[in-house]
């Protein structure tokens, strides 16, 4: 939408324009200036066949530079980004997305269906061995029908694809192929995308700076000129960048509560907070004793005081989650079948089992890791149960999930616009991720039908029967709904919601 | 002398290669697979030994140490697992941070170190010397990444003078450059300045016993000519030796600092390839270190030879 729009006086335009202005921020956005953003870690690289997954560093480099088909607005749901509108067939197996005429890459390459096609072809290619091919197993082909309509063509039907297609990650961000193809190797440091930001310099470790796109296909943006992303590993370091104002915005996680409390504390900094959907999780093998019998998996998580770990791990900062869903989701149930808070019934229950009940839980080799890991020793002690802790590095701690070599693991849930693609994976029978090693003829059933429904009322009911079976079952139990964390100087506006961690600049503006 | 110096730069390569071997050997044994890494979730056996045989990882340890070590001699160390970076670039980009924070750590340690033992050595048992003494024991058990903290509180975020984190090319502003260094440092020479200062000063109290320094005294020389010509240089021998092995732990030890102040050295980049299983860049950086450690105690043994014109004629 242009500003010229409002002088051809149309009552249609003035319409659309309306609404976009009240769907934005009352303040008017200012032009220029540099934003300095501080992250945990080390950009890895954009190449999905190098890097195989971005994590939250990779994911809002590529929110400047790179773009999706798909948007989410305020509310959650889809808007239109590099494609205009879509449409599905009845079965939801088949998704037309009709694309954003005139677009180039920064390259000059022009974006089109081709391009979009390559992309997702590219990643799919048996020969190729990349690891973000999983997340997109289901997408049997992507086909260009003309220059600007893609045609998804799927192997189970998904009610929600365009939501699905939000996230700048590595299977849904649009690279420039004549880029991929020309710089082979390089390309992974060198990424040219559609984005309102062009990569301008990148010294590992150190910084990675991006400048404004002159020829952004939305006329008028970005408003600022430059972003600086700087990885700061250290977390009192990272905030003491921002005090001192080094960086005028840092990404921030629970684990650091007391910085988030003196942030919210201090008249110059602002907290940004998204309550998202989804939760920190643990999956407990079902395979093997003690812990195959039901007694001892409801005990052991009927030994858990959500509220005592939240103020020992994190200050009191993390919300206790019932289920997977979380305050985030559009899942609300009435009854998630929550097993109670009870460590007299828990006692009671692995009393009732007879054989002492010993096993290991696999931790992370951080200090989180370290430090859950005592307060679940503690908890469980209390009920009669020995948990001996095992940490291993990040590097093991997948391989050992995939190989089910674990009796209880740490997972998560992460913060996703529809619960079908994390619930399916994860407790549908013969899913590489369905860590339980449980299987529920049921369960599979209430899974298949959420997936193929388009009424959300429905589907909500879907979920929270699931939820029910999970809670009773307690294959997996929940510990802490996903909080998203950044904090910022007060002159930085412009920021959305922080939709699965991504701290996303790309509309940002300085007061 | 220069019998001397070729005997000591055969040394080198020996110690280049057990190093080498060793870190190929400790790398192969840590827990993880790079192949399953790649793979992630995806993994199948079948893929999983495909991509091994890709990449090369399934062939006997020591044919792939073999095969690494024909390309280094070749100046090829091969290219990042993970990021696709050549591992010579990679290394060469961030060698230089890691070196200026290596020599202003060990500039002001001795700037530190150097007067505060000679004033306790001059003043031995008196209270100025237990004070110092003990100050440099009591900053000797303090953490670095303590230190590092209270250093950023202070300077950065308190007063502002110094940037907490960051740093910028020397190329592009040297007074910035310098700056950003300041902090990290301080940091390093926290941990440096007490044991110098403490050699130093022992060896000076024995030098001070000597008959040569009675009779400088006698003949009416100034204390501080006494002091730094004749006392500090044949002093400094084992000053020397700890500064060289200093550095050369300086080179890759300074990881928590350089984490800290997010600097872009060669200690992050170890550690990220450690975490990431990326083992060819683990292999160069340990072989980069290894070099320099080497090349350090090299020069430090010609220093030796200066300062002791005994050790030169192979007469110690």
């Amino acid at each position: 939408m242009t500003r010229s729009g409002l002088r051809l006086g149309s009552i249609a335009c003035s319409l659309a324009l309306a609404a976009a202005f009240a769907a934005a921020p009352a303040a008017a956005q200012k032009q220029g200036g540099s934003l300095t953003i501080g992250l945990e870690l080390d950009i890895p690289g954009f190449d999905p066949l190098k890097v195989g997954v971005y994590d939250t560093a990779a994911n809002i480099a590529a929110s400047l530079i790179l773009e999706t088909l798909v948007s989410l607005d305020d509310n959650g749901k889809p808007k239109p980004r590099l494609a205009l509108s879509w449409s599905s067939s009845e079965d939801f197996k088949t998704w037309t997305f009709k694309l954003r005429p005139d677009v180039k890459f920064h390259d000059g390459t022009p974006f089109n269906a081709q391009a979009v096609k390559w992309n997702i072809d590219r990643q799919k290619d048996p020969k190729n061995n990349c690891r973000c091919a999983f997340y997109i197993a289901n997408i049997v082909s992507v086909e260009a029908k003309d220059d600007l309509t893609v045609v998804y063509t799927l192997k189970d039907p998904v009610v929600n694809l365009p939501a699905l297609l939000t996230r700048p990650d590595q299977n849904q961000t649009v690279h420039s192929p004549t880029a991929m193809q020309a710089k082979g190797d390089d390309y992974n440091r060198n990424p040219v995308g559609t984005g309102p930001f062009v990569l301008k310099s990148w010294t590992a470790g150190d910084r990675l700076v991006v400048e404004r796109n002159p020829n952004y296909w939305d006329k008028g943006r970005p408003y600022l000129d430059r972003v600086v992303l700087r990885p700061l590993p250290d977390a009192q370091s990272r905030f003491a960048s921002l005090k001192s104002g080094e960086t005028d915005l840092v990404w921030a996680d629970e684990s650091e509560a007391d910085n988030i409390m003196r942030a919210r504390n201090d008249k110059t900094l602002q907290v940004l907070t998204y309550a998202g959907s989804g939760a920190a999780v643990n999956a407990i093998n079902t395979k093997v004793p003690p812990l195959d019998d039901v007694r001892v998996r409801r005990a052991l998580v009927m030994a858990l005081d959500r509220k005592k770990m939240s103020q020992a791990l994190t200050n009191g900062l993390a919300r206790p989650a019932t289920n997977p869903y979380g305050d985030g989701s559009w899942v609300k149930c009435k009854d998630d079948g929550a097993l109670p808070e009870d460590p007299k019934k828990a006692a009671a229950l692995i009393k009732e089992y007879g054989k002492p009940v010993a096993f290991k839980m696999l931790f992370t080799a951080t200090p989180r890791g370290r430090a859950a890991a005592q307060v679940y020793q503690q908890l469980w002690k209390q009920v009669g149960a020995e948990m001996e802790i095992e940490m291993v590095d990040q590097a093991t701690f997948p391989p050992r999930a995939f190989q089910r070599k674990f009796d209880v693991i740490g997972w998560r849930i992460v913060d996703f616009p529809d619960p079908d693609v994390q619930m399916f994976a994860n407790f549908h029978t013969g899913s590489p991720v369905a860590l339980a090693n449980y299987s529920n003829p049921e369960l599979d059933k209430l899974l298949q039908h959420a997936r193929v429904t388009p009424d959300e009322a429905k589907r909500t009911e879907d979920y929270c029967a699931i939820s029910r079976i999970i809670n009773q079952e307690a294959i997996w139990f929940w510990t802490f709904q996903n909080t998203y964390y950044a904090m910022a100087k007060t002159k930085v506006k412009g920021i959305p919601k922080l939709y699965g961690g991504v701290i996303d600049a790309s509309a940002a503006w300085l007061e | 002398m220069a019998r001397f110096f070729g005997r000591r730069l055969l040394y080198l390569l020996p110690v280049l290669l057990a190093v080498s071997l060793l870190t190929f050997l400790i790398a192969s044994l840590l827990p993880g697979d790079l192949a399953y890494a790649i793979l992630g979730d995806q993994a199948t056996p079948e893929k999983l030994a495909a991509l091994r045989a890709k990449m090369g990882l399934d062939l006997p340890i020591w044919q792939r140490y073999l095969h690494w070590l024909w390309g280094v001699l070749q100046g090829d160390l091969g290219r990042s697992f993970r990021t696709g970076e050549l591992v010579l670039n990679a290394v060469l980009d961030r060698l230089p941070v890691s070196i200026e924070l290596m020599i202003m750590a060990e500039v002001m340690g001795l700037m530190i170190g150097i007067p505060l033992a000679i004033l306790c050595a001059v003043k031995s048992g008196s209270a100025i010397d237990r004070f110092f003494t003990g100050f440099a024991f009591a900053n000797l058990s303090l953490p670095s990444y303590m230190v590092a903290i209270l250093l950023i509180f202070l300077f950065a975020v308190q007063f502002n003078w110094l940037p907490a984190t960051g740093w910028v090319p020397f190329s592009e502003d040297p007074v910035g450059n310098l700056r950003s260094f300041v902090l990290p440092a301080l940091t390093l020479a926290f941990a440096e300045w007490p044991a110098l200062m403490r050699v130093l000063r022992s060896d000076m109290i024995a030098t001070l016993q000597e008959d040569y320094i009675a009779m400088a005294k006698a003949k009416g020389l100034r204390p501080a000519r006494i002091l730094l010509v004749h006392a500090l240089k044949p002093s400094s021998l084992t000053l020397v030796t700890i500064t060289g092995i200093n550095i050369g732990r300086l080179i890759g030890g300074a990881l928590i600092v350089e984490t800290i102040f997010a600097l872009p050295g060669i200690g992050r980049l170890l550690v990220g390839a450690i975490y990431a299983r990326d083992f060819i860049i683990l292999q160069g950086v340990v072989l980069f270190v290894a070099a320099g450690f080497v090349i350090v105690n090299f020069i430090v043994d010609m220093l030796y030879g200066v300062l002791d014109p005994r050790i030169r004629h192979g007469r110690a």
